[in-house]
């Protein structure tokens, strides 16, 4: 494929799916004729028709309790939430119905809550929601929050073709920001494997979606000083791939949890708990998490680059580490 | 044999109940789900029907007695049954017991505290003294002995004082290169007096031109210096038997197909694991490491196996392996080899072993005198197994034969081990793949 | 009058009769400890539930979601009076292996119904969810989803509602107005005149029925059916009913005024049913003892076999939260 934006790899995915599988359809605002809010949609109704492309009521609560009713009688609903913010208004459905569907009553619920996430834009408050904490003390649940276009249209993929309820979090800023060159045959990045991206011996940095930027930026500004910083974008928040986390921070000892949500009961906290439980004999250096302050998200631009979290504090944070 | 009938629960959060009254007396036949007794609790009043069929023949919550759920308070002799009633030592706790019949419910009263225990509550438990030589050491202090967990267990391994050594970090803090600079330096003690130079200092060499410096790597270093101080632990003695592998050869011959088709490749190192676990069996003292004044015979039994990379040297460990089959043995053998080349052994994997396996003979050697991985206090060398011409001695005298044979090398910690123990090991160890016996 | 045959007006009855004596033996064993938890009754309700669920064709894959006083609606739709009993008593291998607890399991594609969550109103976007299914499967389904005065004031009814009427889904919705959501009065409820009236605002089809008298209900539920299978949309039904007993085991209704429980015993549904089925010649009493003989029975057999089943094994605690666990084998 051609250069492809992160939106287009996630229509792509889309389109492709439910070509490959006509149990696929997609719920939710705006997403027929309009072809979505930000246009993710555009051109599906025009392709599969309005029984596969449903245009609904302003309605969170019926959007993923009808996607999950369908689910359970073999289809496969992809459920947008215009923004992951209204996740909040079907947070019911989502956590009480479909995601305890396996553990209590052994039925296959695979539904998809797909919808733009994430800061930077300055939508304010109720449009710039990181929900993957919210739901990860939720079992039942995957979480995932892709970077790359390579990873939205095969995590998508990946998504839509699991058979339990998947939260599949896209991030609004970098829809139109990243391009890649994106193989032209069907694959998938699968749920629960991170990606390395980036190798180095001195620091870890483990993030994921649009933070994975932030790292790089400043694993850049570190290696001017000599410091090599590994870089690893989880890309699965649950399950996640701890394998790779232990053995990145057995290797580098020094680890710094970077997120875009807030810093309390943030979803750093499980990673850095489960680091210190099990690497501790590797860490030559407290862990340290980078994430937003403990407020909801300001409208006003300098406001909310204050409050979200920057290169120049990732940088300030691994050289009190190397420095331990 | 009798049914309980107990308190239930009349809603969750109900602890208790009252007997208000019994409908049926001791001796009454009772239908399954006839109404047995009242009860009352916060919540509610209830008929509790009876759980089968019988007579009731005992009971032992009174009208007006309370108490907890799921106590029992009363017995049914089922139907056809001849039950006398047991006296139980389970009466359960009554708290307040009323006088002769009180139909009306009562509510279920308080239990008394004892006057004492009001007052043990009420005071406050006094802080336990500190002890006196006890001061609390302030973060820089804390900082410099204790540095973090990485360091802690690199100067563990290598047994030095994290005090002794010059910290660059926080406090004074001793980090992870510090110590590893320090473990790389000339030590002062000197070791039992010999010709032989201080551990850890080779005499520098001449650098002639020409020459080519190259700095060791991390994984060379710490082979280095674990050879170097094993040499200087252990009392190392070698002894060397010769076995023969013909059986197993023939066996290889008899199930290479079969493994293969499983995707395991079968070579002599799961029979050489078992016969020596068969020893270790017999003589634990192997499988054991010692100090000054204990030696701790270990309750596992896991063997290292090595494994030369193109890099160095890595030891993955076969867990378990007493409880594996050949099958079992090969497969995890095969595993550990391609992921130690690899590079996708877990921590996990690299620790923990108890005797160790090594394989000289893979590049030609006859046999080899490896050195023991402390803190074990044995190593096994397996040289190559070679067709050889020997004598065999038969029933119609001697002959010579063309059989496997292969050097089987055992180094062994003789501050521990007599040299009667160990050969008395290796015979074991001969002894059970001559023979051949194994479960493939 | 009606078109149901004699043989299945005498199989209305079993069902009904079923319902009541299976909850009687339920409360038993909650007496005897043996029912973990609460414990709920449909008594004064069994004959809505049973009629209403009677309506569908299961054959065409009809579902039927109850709520907790629908026991009837579930039997009649094949849900097994031991696997009931298995639920309520925590076992290891009832319908849901002791995860859940009361009528909540069912799967709708294999079982002809589906239990309820708790949180009231959620399964109405879920049936509605069913039925979209059905008709995207190009499938004649119809859906039948049980709500209560105050289920019906939640938002996820609501939204439901609404999304299943501008969809002109194939869907039926009861309404059981029992007088009581807990200790709330409907008066307290709702300001509507009637519940009915709530269709108004989601543009479908609502009629106010007495819901004691089973061939109405039924009949009712009947068109309704059809109405959906034909395309025609959503109807809401509401079913005029008492709740007999309090809120749960545990609750003594003292908020409920004497007059009304005697008011409405005297309009019990599985009584006048009988007497019109005496009346009418469908049945003699013998036959309705028969019947009620062989309820007690099959109860009775059926708490025999719980009794004996196994508690869930503790081991199990963590598994089967993923489909691929492989813990519910194939499902």
């Amino acid at each position: 494929m051609p250069e492809t934006t992160y939106i287009e790899a996630i229509t792509q995915a889309m389109h492709e799916e439910m070509s490959r599988d006509e149990r696929v359809f997609l719920i939710g605002e705006d997403v027929g004729v309009y072809g979505g809010a930000f246009k993710t949609s555009a051109g599906l109704i025009e392709k599969f028709g309005p029984e596969r492309v449903v245009d609904t009521p302003i309605s969170e609560i019926a959007i993923i309790g009808a996607a999950s009713g369908a689910a359970l009688m073999g289809m496969r609903p992809i459920a947008e939430m215009q923004f992951i913010d209204f996740i909040t208004c079907g947070y019911d459905m989502l956590v009480n119905f479909a995601a305890m569907n396996s553990y209590l009553f052994g039925r296959a619920c695979p539904i998809v809550v797909r919808g733009p996430a994430g800061g930077g834009t300055h939508g304010g408050p109720y449009h710039s929601l990181n929900p993957e904490a919210m739901f990860m003390n939720r079992p039942g649940l995957k979480i995932v929050a892709p970077g790359t276009a390579y990873d939205a249209k095969g995590l998508l993929k990946a998504a839509i073709r699991d058979d339990n309820p998947v939260l599949y979090i896209e991030h609004k800023y970098l829809y139109r920001r990243i391009k890649e060159d994106l193989p032209s045959d069907d694959y998938i990045v699968p749920i629960g494997k991170a990606n390395v991206r980036r190798r180095g011996k001195d620091l870890t940095i483990l993030t994921w979606g649009a933070m994975i930027y932030v790292a790089g930026d400043a694993a850049d500004e570190l290696a001017k000083d000599g410091v090599s910083a590994e870089v690893i974008d989880l890309r699965s928040i649950l399950p996640f791939d701890e394998e790779a986390i232990l053995e990145s921070v057995a290797k580098t000892n020094r680890v710094i949890i970077l997120h875009e949500a807030p810093l309390t009961g943030g979803a750093g906290a499980e990673f850095a708990a489960r680091i210190a439980e099990k690497a501790f004999d590797y860490l030559d250096a407290p862990i340290k998490r980078i994430a937003a302050l403990d407020v909801p998200t300001p409208y006003s631009p300098p406001l909310e680059a204050a409050a979200l979290p920057d290169k120049a504090r990732v940088v300030k944070a691994a050289r009190e580490i190397l420095a331990y | 044999m009798a049914i309980d009938v107990v308190m239930p629960q009349m809603g969750e959060s109900i602890a208790e109940g009252t007997v208000s009254r019994w409908i049926k007396k001791v001796g009454d036949k009772v239908e399954r789900d006839e109404p047995l007794l009242e009860i009352s609790t916060d919540k509610v009043d209830a008929e509790i029907p009876s759980p089968a069929s019988g007579t009731l023949v005992e009971i032992l919550a009174q009208e007006g007695a309370t108490v907890p759920v799921n106590s029992v308070v009363a017995r049914l002799a089922a139907e056809g049954e001849e039950a006398k009633p047991e006296t139980s030592n389970q009466k359960p706790e009554a708290a307040a017991p009323a006088p002769a019949p009180a139909p009306a419910p009562q509510p279920a009263p308080a239990p008394e505290a004892p006057s004492t225990q009001d007052s043990a509550l009420s005071t406050p438990i006094p802080e336990p003294e500190a002890a006196e030589d006890e001061n609390v050491a302030s973060l820089d202090e804390r900082r410099r002995t204790k540095s973090s967990p990485l360091v802690r267990k690199i100067a563990k391994e290598n047994n030095v004082d994290i005090s002794q050594i010059p910290g660059t970090g926080v406090s004074g803090r001793v980090t992870k290169n510090d110590i590893l600079e320090f473990l790389e330096k000339p030590k002062p003690a000197a070791p039992p007096s010999t010709q032989q130079p201080a551990p850890g200092t080779a005499a520098k060499p001449k650098v002639a031109a020409g020459s080519r410096i190259e700095p060791l790597s991390v994984m060379r270093r710490s082979i280095a210096k674990h050879m170097i101080q094993s040499k200087q632990t252990s009392a190392h003695v070698t002894t060397v038997f010769e076995v023969d592998f013909t059986n197993i050869d023939k066996l290889r011959r008899q199930h290479k197909e079969s493994y293969g088709d499983r995707g395991v490749k079968l070579t002599y190192l799961p029979f050489i694991v078992q016969a020596v676990i068969a020893g270790i069996r017999e003589f634990p003292i192997l499988n054991s490491s010692m100090d000054e004044a204990n030696v701790v015979y270990h309750s596992d039994i896991n063997i290292g196996i090595a494994v030369a990379l193109e890099w160095g040297l890595i030891v993955p460990v076969l867990k378990g392996a007493d409880e594996l089959n050949i099958l079992g043995v090969a497969r995890t053998v095969n595993d550990l080899g391609d992921r130690a080349r690899s590079k996708k052994l877990s921590p996990d994997e690299v620790q923990g072993g108890t005797f160790t396996i090594t394989n000289p003979g893979i590049f030609g050697s006859l046999f080899g005198t490896p050195i023991i991985n402390q803190p074990q206090v044995a190593i096994l060398g397996v040289g190559g197994v070679k067709k050889r011409a020997v004598v065999v001695e038969t029933k119609e005298g001697d002959v010579i034969a063309i059989r496997s044979m292969c050097y089987l090398a055992l180094t062994f910690d003789h501050r521990l081990i007599d040299g009667a123990v160990a050969d008395q090991f290796m015979a074991k160890v001969k002894a059970t793949i001559e023979a051949g016996q194994f479960t493939m | 009058m009606t078109d149901l045959s004699n043989e299945q007006l005498l199989e209305i009855d079993y069902y009904l009769r079923l319902t009541r004596a299976l909850e009687e033996r339920l409360v038993a064993l909650f007496r005897q400890a043996k029912v973990i938890g609460g414990l709920y009754r449909s008594l004064g309700q069994e004959g809505e539930s049973v009629a209403a669920a009677y309506a569908l064709d299961y054959k065409q894959g009809d579902v039927v979601q109850p709520l907790i006083r629908n026991i009837g609606a579930i039997l009649v739709a094949g849900a097994r009076p031991v696997d009931i009993i298995k639920q309520y008593m925590a076992k290891g291998d009832g319908p849901t292996r002791g995860r859940e607890l009361n009528i909540h399991f069912g799967h709708p594609a294999k079982d002809g119904f589906i239990g309820q969550i708790s949180m009231l109103g959620d399964m109405i976007p879920v049936m509605a969810g069913i039925a979209l299914a059905g008709r995207m499967q190009k499938r004649k389904l119809v859906t039948l989803a049980f709500i209560g005065d105050g289920g019906s004031s939640t938002g996820a009814f609501w939204e439901g509602m609404n999304f299943a009427s501008v969809q002109k889904l194939p869907m039926v919705v009861i309404v059981e107005d029992n007088g009581y959501a807990y200790s709330t009065p409907t008066s307290k409820q709702s300001a509507a005149k009637t519940l009915a009236d709530k269709a108004y605002a989601f543009g479908c089809a609502g009629v106010t029925i007495d819901g004691n008298d089973v061939l109405l209900v039924h009949d009712t539920v009947k068109q309704a059916v059809e109405r959906a299978r034909n395309g025609e949309g959503v109807t809401l039904i509401e079913v005029k009913t008492f709740r007999m007993k309090g809120h749960a085991e545990h609750d003594n209704q003292a908020y409920v005024p004497k007059e009304l429980i005697a008011e409405w015993e005297a309009k019990d549904a599985v009584v006048r049913f009988e007497k019109m089925l005496v009346e009418r010649a469908v049945a003699t009493q013998d036959q309705i003892a028969a019947i009620q003989q062989r309820v007690k029975k099959e109860i009775d057999d059926a708490t025999d076999e719980a009794d004996r089943a196994p508690m869930p094994n503790p081991a199990d605690a963590g598994k089967g939260l993923f489909i691929e666990d492989g813990y519910w084998g194939s499902r």
